[in-house]
């Protein structure tokens, strides 16, 4: 007798529970015919964000995904079209000084920001200031306006604006990328760093709606953009950090894109539940995954030994066992659709038995029987760092040391989290770790290889690789304004860091992505993806968009039918 | 009772200081600091060491440690918990942000996990060794035993992808601002189904065999003997005599339940996205943020030895044994 309010309570809540969303569910047979050719307005995106946005501050993005969300609400000075080269954004035009050092951009004449008021050259000068000013901590573009000139950079009338560098860089035109334009007004009232996380006023087509810590980011079309209007209406950010939870919400409808893991992605595509809903796209951006060789270790800093290693190493089992052939191997700092790319340049052949002559060859033999080789009495044997949490990044490291123990050399695997690991590289306190690089749309590669850039002073050469020849390639080639003589000076660049071997060179791999095929327009650039380029996913559409458009918050499942 | 009451406190006092030490050594001595961190999220490229200085020295990481402490201490004494590394906002602001949430989703958790686990238990204490109480304790042994990411995605993939009869993940709909407030309602409840059921059918099988155990040890007592024998029924020896008999460990179970309440479950808010204090405390230990990580340690460490305090004081009113010992 006593259980029964208990059980009439469980019923309750199964009841309210059980009740199902009141919507209508869409896309039944009665519904005209969709051109696809035809880019439809409205509708609502639902995109992925595997972790929350750290600020929607488009001078302190920090990453890829404040970068998603401020690519909606924020113009650059120039954006990058499919090829990465640079095209207008909120400059409509510009001319650059001989010297390479001036650069005067002509604004659009009809931008505004979504407060209404109209962009002026003072906001981009305003902007620039902001950059350059370490306490802004614009992490992402306070490096490539190290040498801006604050005191001559100048608005000469409300639409032309003058800026003007110490140091004349061939990659500076693509850096204004970066240059996301803030309203002086807004801006300068308040804590810079505090105040701009959950709020922001940009230029760009799209204004904030909320952001709900934690959990979502609400966009919707601003009505009265200055440029060519996106056709989206509303565009909500869903932060989704479980993969499995956002694959199933991609089968389910209620999610848009998402990026999935290898192994999935090769199950799912295969899947014809999955296919039916799911486009599996794949694409290379720019990245590669490399060992790097500490250089101020003894035994590591004879080339030999260093390239005697890159010969123990099977690309093509790397790239058919561990990736099913969706990467490619690298054979130098330069992914093969950059322009810097050398094709001449051959991949390190796996070839254990050369690798043991070169050893031989640089004085290590097996004097005391034990397996390892050594030299002055010293074993050859060194730890090798790989990341925590990649299942790959420890199977190529486990590859690695049982390809080098046949040669004799002798490898323990230290397994680290992120942040121990950059701790160690930074303080050069490392023997070799297995790491990738995310690279810029401008191959330059200087911070990471001059002989000046080492972790002490700023720079990233944490192998510590000096090479007098690549020293002056790469200062010239940074400074060098006329492309084709350019291309010439990373060409043999590539050459000397191959023979060189800094890194061992693994692969570049690919970035696997589910699309939900009612989305449209979805086209991958040369490097960048699907994001960071113009159109990109401002030019995304979306098959039949359905209910009322002016909504800033659609129906529910409406997303998911 | 009162000397009781204040020796206890003190216990409590002491016992936080060593908490907030001991967390403090221990998560400062991890490799890894908030700024390597930062360098590693943003692809390494390049802050400058003017900066890399700046924000150490903002956050006092320059300092020798004890000295960090203290600097730490005396902003927590009057609940300055500082501001977190990665984004600067207050970190009393983040966790009541995230409390709600969690709180919310373990009190159903615990609701249910109660309501249904001790009245099996009882039943189980008076049909013990018949067959279908033997079956359910192998039942709940295996459902104990079951993991609960396992059990999270088979929900899902169930009720949510394959049925559609639940939400598959998040707190609530896109459209949840636009609703009524009942709407709002069944809308926030038809969410939490799923994670509760997660969370609660692990706790279930404890609650079943612990209240199960307990009771069976007090009816195997002679005053119940005594209480069957003056002619009073099943239910009432149960109730009356049993139950109330078995409150003792109950309260202790009760005591170390209550810091759960607050401190979240991080699979099961991961997968479910259930934006809790489970999900900010993995991300703070993971971004070295040490703020957070302190200010989430005091907030369970507080609600802890309040539990524990809270189950003393129960003891003492439930059994003045305990009272009299200590004036012994």
């Amino acid at each position: 007798v006593r259980s029964r309010p208990l059980i009439a309570l469980l019923l309750l809540v199964c009841l309210v529970a059980c009740e199902r969303g009141e919507t209508p569910v869409a896309g039944s047979s009665s519904l005209p015919p969709i051109d696809l050719s035809k880019p439809q307005d409205g509708g609502t995106l639902v995109r992925r964000l595997n972790l929350d946005i750290s600020t929607l501050n488009p001078l302190a993005l920090a990453s890829r995904y404040d970068r998603y969300v401020a690519n909606y609400l924020f113009t650059p000075v120039v954006y990058l079209d499919r090829n990465l080269q640079p095209i207008p954004g909120l400059a409509d035009s510009w001319e650059i000084s001989d010297d390479g050092l001036t650069y005067r951009f002509n604004l659009n004449k009809n931008a505004t920001f979504s407060n209404g008021r109209p962009v002026r050259a003072s906001d981009v000068v305003y902007t620039l200031k902001k950059i350059a000013d370490p306490a802004t901590e614009a992490v992402q573009a306070h490096d490539a306006f190290a040498s801006l000139d604050v005191a001559k950079t100048r608005a000469i009338d409300d639409h032309t604006v003058e800026v003007v560098f110490r140091e004349r860089l061939a990659a500076q035109l693509i850096r204004f990328i970066d240059v996301m334009v803030i309203p002086e007004d807004v801006y300068s009232a308040g804590d810079f760093r505090k105040d701009f996380i959950t709020r922001a006023v940009g230029s760009g087509p799209y204004t904030l709606v909320r952001r709900d810590v934690g959990k979502e980011v609400v966009l919707q079309r601003r009505k009265d953009y200055w440029g060519e209007r996106p056709h989206i209406e509303t565009v909500i950010f869903k932060v989704i950090n479980d993969h499995a939870t956002a694959l199933n919400a991609l089968k389910q409808g209620q999610l848009d894109e998402s990026i999935i893991a290898a192994d999935t992605w090769q199950r799912e595509r295969n899947n014809p539940q999955s296919t039916r809903i799911i486009d599996f796209q794949r694409f290379y951006t720019l990245n590669y995954n490399y060992i790097a060789w500490n250089e101020h270790n003894p035994i590591l800093k004879d080339k030999r030994v260093r390239r005697a290693m890159s010969m123990c190493i099977p690309l093509d089992a790397v790239v058919q066992d561990l990736y099913q052939g969706t990467a490619r191997a690298m054979s130098g700092p330069f992914t093969a659709d950059a322009w810097a790319y050398n094709p001449t340049v051959p991949v390190v052949k796996y070839d254990p038995a050369g690798a043991q002559a070169l050893l031989t060859a640089a004085g290590w033999r097996d004097t005391n029987n034990d397996g390892v080789l050594d030299k002055d009495g010293k074993p050859l044997k060194f730890d090798l760092i790989a990341m925590t949490g990649s299942a790959t990044s420890k199977q190529v490291a486990q590859m690695a040391q049982s390809e080098m123990k046949n040669v004799g050399v002798q490898v323990d695997i230290v397994m680290m989290d992120g942040s121990q690991a950059i701790r160690r590289l930074m303080e050069g306190n490392y023997d070799a770790a297995y790491l990738s690089w995310d690279l810029d749309a401008d191959p330059d590669p200087h911070a990471i290889f001059h002989s000046a850039q080492t972790p002490g002073s700023g720079g990233q050469n944490f192998v510590f690789y000096s090479n007098p020849e690549a020293d002056r390639i790469m200062e010239e080639a940074r400074h060098e304004l006329d492309p084709s003589k350019r291309k010439d000076l990373y060409w043999r660049l590539h050459e000397i860091l191959a023979e060189d071997q800094p890194y061992t060179w693994i692969v570049q791999v690919s970035a696997k992505w589910g699309v939900n095929k009612r989305v449209q327009g979805v086209a991958s650039s040369r490097g960048f993806g699907f994001f960071q380029w113009y159109p990109g996913e401002l030019g995304w559409w979306i098959a039949a968009p359905q209910g009322d458009t002016q909504h800033p918050a659609p129906a529910s499942s409406s997303a998911g039918s | 009772m009162t000397i009781y009451l204040v020796r206890r406190l003190l216990y409590a006092v002491l016992t936080f200081f060593g908490i907030t030490v001991a967390t403090f050594v221990l998560i400062h001595s991890v490799p890894g600091d908030p700024i390597s961190f930062f360098i590693g999220r943003t692809g390494v490229t390049g802050i400058p060491l003017e900066v890399q200085a700046a924000i150490r020295h903002e956050f006092h990481l320059d300092e020798p440690l004890p000295l960090q402490y203290v600097y730490w201490l005396r902003g927590a004494i009057t609940f300055d918990f500082g501001v977190s590394i990665v984004d600067r906002r207050p970190v009393r602001e983040r966790i009541a942000e995230k409390l709600p949430a969690t709180f919310q989703l373990n009190l159903v958790a615990f609701l249910l996990a109660s309501s249904i686990g001790i009245p099996i238990g009882l039943w189980s204490a008076t049909h013990s060794g018949h067959l279908v109480e033997r079956a359910s304790a192998v039942g709940f042994f295996l459902l104990y035993s079951l993991p609960s990411f396992w059990v999270a995605l088979l929900l899902m993939q169930w009720l949510a992808v394959r049925f559609d009869v639940l939400p598959l993940f998040g707190m609530m709909s896109n459209d949840y601002y636009e609703m009524t407030v009942w709407q709002q309602f069944v809308d926030r409840t038809r969410h939490i189904v799923l994670p509760a059921i997660t969370m609660t059918y692990a706790q279930l099988a404890i609650m079943a065999r612990f209240t199960k155990s307990t009771v069976t040890e007090v009816i195997r007592e002679d005053f119940i003997t005594a209480a069957r024998a003056k002619g009073a029924g099943t239910t009432a020896v149960l109730w009356r005599h049993a139950f109330r008999n078995a409150l003792m460990p109950l309260i202790t179970l009760l005591g170390i339940t209550i810091p759960y309440l607050i401190s979240g479950s991080v699979i099961v808010e991961q997968i479910f996205q259930w934006d809790g204090i489970g999900l900010l405390y993995y991300d703070a230990i993971l971004s070295r943020d040490y703020p957070t990580i302190m200010g989430l340690t005091v907030a369970t460490a507080v609600v802890t030895l309040l539990a524990s305090l809270l189950a003393d004081i129960l003891y003492a009113v439930a059994d003045p044994r305990v009272r009299l010992g200590e004036r012994a």
